[in-house]
């Protein structure tokens, strides 16, 4: 791969020295509390790399899988079952024009920013229940006509579970029921297409390139559905998943607040199955799973959702693997990602489109995903990554998916709670092309980004 | 599927909300759980359901001896012992155990048989060394040799602990911890003894005990 050009910083020193202002006041914040997610370490009364490897969230040791798995029923009740979490960021995008106007969503460019909060509720609740649940706060989340940025509350991960775990001499099973609001975000290992990401990403309206739009290992659901899981671990070995979503209306509108509206597709019906099957072996101080996943989802194109003219299907299956080594001072994950989506359009949808007037085109469309990505720690403090992204697909009806780059981080932990980090995201192809992707000029490597972030937690 | 599915989900899910199960609680704060309950459900989890665990992350505690479990699970509970592995994973989770609890993992454990990690003892002139400084000290650094408080082949008597078998990288840990005057194992004889320890001794006196041939 050739390497895009590295920018050139359009270097902000006002911003900068708020940048510092915000992590001094963070740190000086979190360092008084010299004691993932803290609500956790509180109830289990144990460090975050317990459960996070390295200390990095929210990757999971093999202890963080269990204590998932088990329902986040290790420990005591805690009295005050919430977290808070922040970051603070400052991006610079490579270029930030578009033809003769500026490119929208740019506006808080190189400007230090508080980006996104989110507060969990989260912890054991009996012997055998247990829950977390994330809401989102985004201060640039959308950007009204005139171009000013909106904040919004939103719902986010949400997993409530029913578990046991039977073992004694002769076996080793943990089995439970988990009501959720996304395919994959009960998987206990990180490379599911919920939870292999950057945390944080520059996801903010104000910049919106970075490793958020980046190709997601996707599942085909959108962001206002619910869904009951049955799933187990036998042996430490196996973990097997099986459940169906619908779209969260009524009383389970809870799970999906404010993620949705009338654009928002919605999934047809209860009958929208999503599996997983993992195979996780240990060995010594390294751990390795194997495993596949996928789902088919009915989906209506908005909130229409009477007419069958509205209602297409996306398939997607998926490939995925996690390597891990644990042993203090080191920490190194590896993981890799292969994933499938097929797009069935609906009938209007497709109607719509140019490829209608054309013989021969098929309403359908595929897309076709790398992910990989390396990380280490060192003594839970000091840590970096490298990843790779490329996605290719067809363009039946779809604009050209294709999308190529990488990603690098370094960071830095000065106490469990806070981290501090440098990201690095650069685009080598990007909607398609290497240059003019858009018709106005740009190429991939203009959407290359820089981000500074604070990240804290409590 | 349809709603009222999901909906007697939740309500079941709030319903056992409400429930105890003793027999399979991950509850550490709860004394009637049974000590040989949180072995199973929480200790296994790192340790191994016998004490032997899978990753050399964890300390072995098969066939440890119950005196020494005792104090060691005293130790983290009252924060006597604060090198940093064990206020991180250990703190918490002994904070509320009672005696009773902490004799009967002490029983649990010390009832167990200590497996040898099959890829144990590689290196022979590794071993050897280690051998001699585990039965004969160091002279010229004026080093006890170890068998004499933790027996012959390591099995460990009381108070002394048994080291046969154990990681050897979490061996080395802790006779770092002890030698460093602020490591968080203080009150123990310990640390006079492994002071002038040299740091290629540690290794071998480790790899031997990791190994411990019959
Ligand atoms: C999350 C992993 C984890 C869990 C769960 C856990 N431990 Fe530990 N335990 C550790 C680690 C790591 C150490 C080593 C600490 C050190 O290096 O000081 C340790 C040390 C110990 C020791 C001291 C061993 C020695 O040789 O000195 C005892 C005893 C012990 N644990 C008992 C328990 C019991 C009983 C439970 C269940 C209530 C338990 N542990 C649960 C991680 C764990
Ligand atoms: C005078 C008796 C004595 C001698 C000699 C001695 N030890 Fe110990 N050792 C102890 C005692 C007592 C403890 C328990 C310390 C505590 O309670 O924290 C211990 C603990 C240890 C531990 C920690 C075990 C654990 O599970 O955490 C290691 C490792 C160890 N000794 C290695 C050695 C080595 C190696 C030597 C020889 C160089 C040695 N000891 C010599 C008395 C002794």
């Amino acid at each position: 791969m050739s390497r895009p050009e590295v920018p050139p910083l359009p270097l902000n020193i006002p911003g900068l020295r708020l940048m510092g202002q915000v992590l001094l006041l963070l740190v000086a914040l979190f360092a008084t509390q010299a004691q993932a997610l803290p609500v956790y370490a509180r109830q289990t009364g144990q460090n975050c790399l317990a459960c996070h490897a390295g200390g990095q969230f929210p990757e999971l040791t093999p202890y963080g899988r269990m204590f998932k798995m088990t329902g986040y029923t290790i420990g005591t009740r805690t009295e005050v079952p919430l977290s808070v979490m922040g970051v603070a960021t400052d991006a610079f995008v490579a270029n930030t024009n578009q033809g003769s106007v500026a490119l929208a969503n740019t506006d808080k460019n190189a400007q230090p920013v508080f980006a996104a909060g989110s507060v969990f509720l989260a912890g054991k609740i009996s012997d055998n229940t247990g829950g977390f649940a994330q809401a989102t706060y985004n201060n640039y989340d959308s950007q009204d006509p005139n171009g000013n940025s909106h904040g919004y509350l939103r719902s986010d991960n949400m997993d409530f579970r029913y578990a046991d775990h039977l073992i004694d001499q002769e076996r080793d099973l943990i089995y439970g029921v988990s009501l959720n609001n996304h395919p994959s975000v009960t998987d206990p290992w990180n490379t599911a297409a919920a939870w292999m990401q950057y945390v944080p990403a520059a996801s903010t309206a104000a910049y919106q390139f970075a490793d958020a739009t980046t190709p997601f290992p996707q599942t085909a659901a959108p962001a206002n559905t619910a869904g009951l899981t049955t799933y187990l671990f036998w042996n430490r070995h196996l973990y097997a998943e099986a459940g169906t979503y619908r779209t969260a209306n009524g009383l389970l509108s809870l799970l999906s607040f404010n993620n949705t509206d009338a654009q928002t597709p919605h999934l047809a019906g209860g009958w929208n199955p999503y599996w997983r099957l993992a195979w996780s072996q240990e060995w010594g101080a390294h751990n390795l799973m194997v495993g596949a996943s996928g789902m088919v989802a009915h989906l209506y194109d908005g909130n229409d959702t009477t007419s069958a003219a509205n209602l297409g299907t996306a398939r997607t299956s998926g490939l995925d693997m996690q390597y891990q080594y644990l042993l203090d001072p080191h920490t190194v994950t590896a993981q890799l990602v292969y994933n499938h989506q097929e797009t069935q359009y609906s009938p209007a949808t497709f109607a719509a489109s140019p490829a209608a007037a054309l013989t021969g085109v098929p309403a359908m469309d595929s897309t076709n995903l790398i992910r990989a990505k390396l990380s280490y720690v060192y003594e839970a403090k000091y840590g970096g990554s490298l990843a790779f992204f490329s996605s290719h697909g067809s363009a039946n009806v779809q604009g050209l998916p294709d999308t190529k780059g990488y990603t690098w981080e370094a960071f830095f932990m000065p106490v469990q709670y806070v981290r501090v980090g440098l990201q690095f995201t650069g685009y080598q192809t990007y909607a398609g092309a290497t240059t003019n992707y858009d018709g106005l000029g740009r190429s991939a490597g203009d959407n290359n980004t820089l981000m500074l972030y604070v990240w804290g937690a409590y | 599927m349809k709603k009222p599915l999901f909906l007697s989900a939740l309500g079941l899910s709030l319903l056992a909300a409400g429930c105890a199960n003793l027999q399979h609680s991950r509850n550490v704060a709860d004394p009637a759980v049974p000590a040989k309950v949180l072995a199973e459900q929480v200790c296994s989890t790192c340790h191994g359901l016998d004490g032997n665990p899978v990753s050399p992350a964890f300390p072995r505690l098969a066939a440890q001896t119950p005196a020494y479990l005792t104090s060691q699970l005293n130790n983290f509970r009252g924060h006597g012992r604060s090198d940093p592995a064990g206020s991180e994973y250990m703190w918490g989770l002994s904070s509320h155990l009672t005696d009773e609890q902490i004799a009967g993992f002490a029983a649990y454990y010390a009832a167990q048989e200590a497996h040898r990690d099959p890829g144990a003892g590689k290196d022979a002139a590794l071993l050897a060394r280690g051998k001699d400084v585990f039965e004969k000290g160091v002279p010229e650094q004026n080093v006890m040799a170890c068998a004499t408080c933790h027996g012959p082949k390591a099995a460990g008597n009381d108070v002394f602990p048994r080291l046969a078998y154990q990681h050897a990288d979490y061996i080395v840990k802790q006779l770092s911890v002890f030698q460093n005057t602020h490591g968080g194992r203080p009150g123990t004889p310990m640390a006079a003894i492994v002071f002038p320890l040299p740091e290629d001794a540690k290794e071998a006196v480790a790899a031997y005990l990791e190994a411990m041939p019959d």
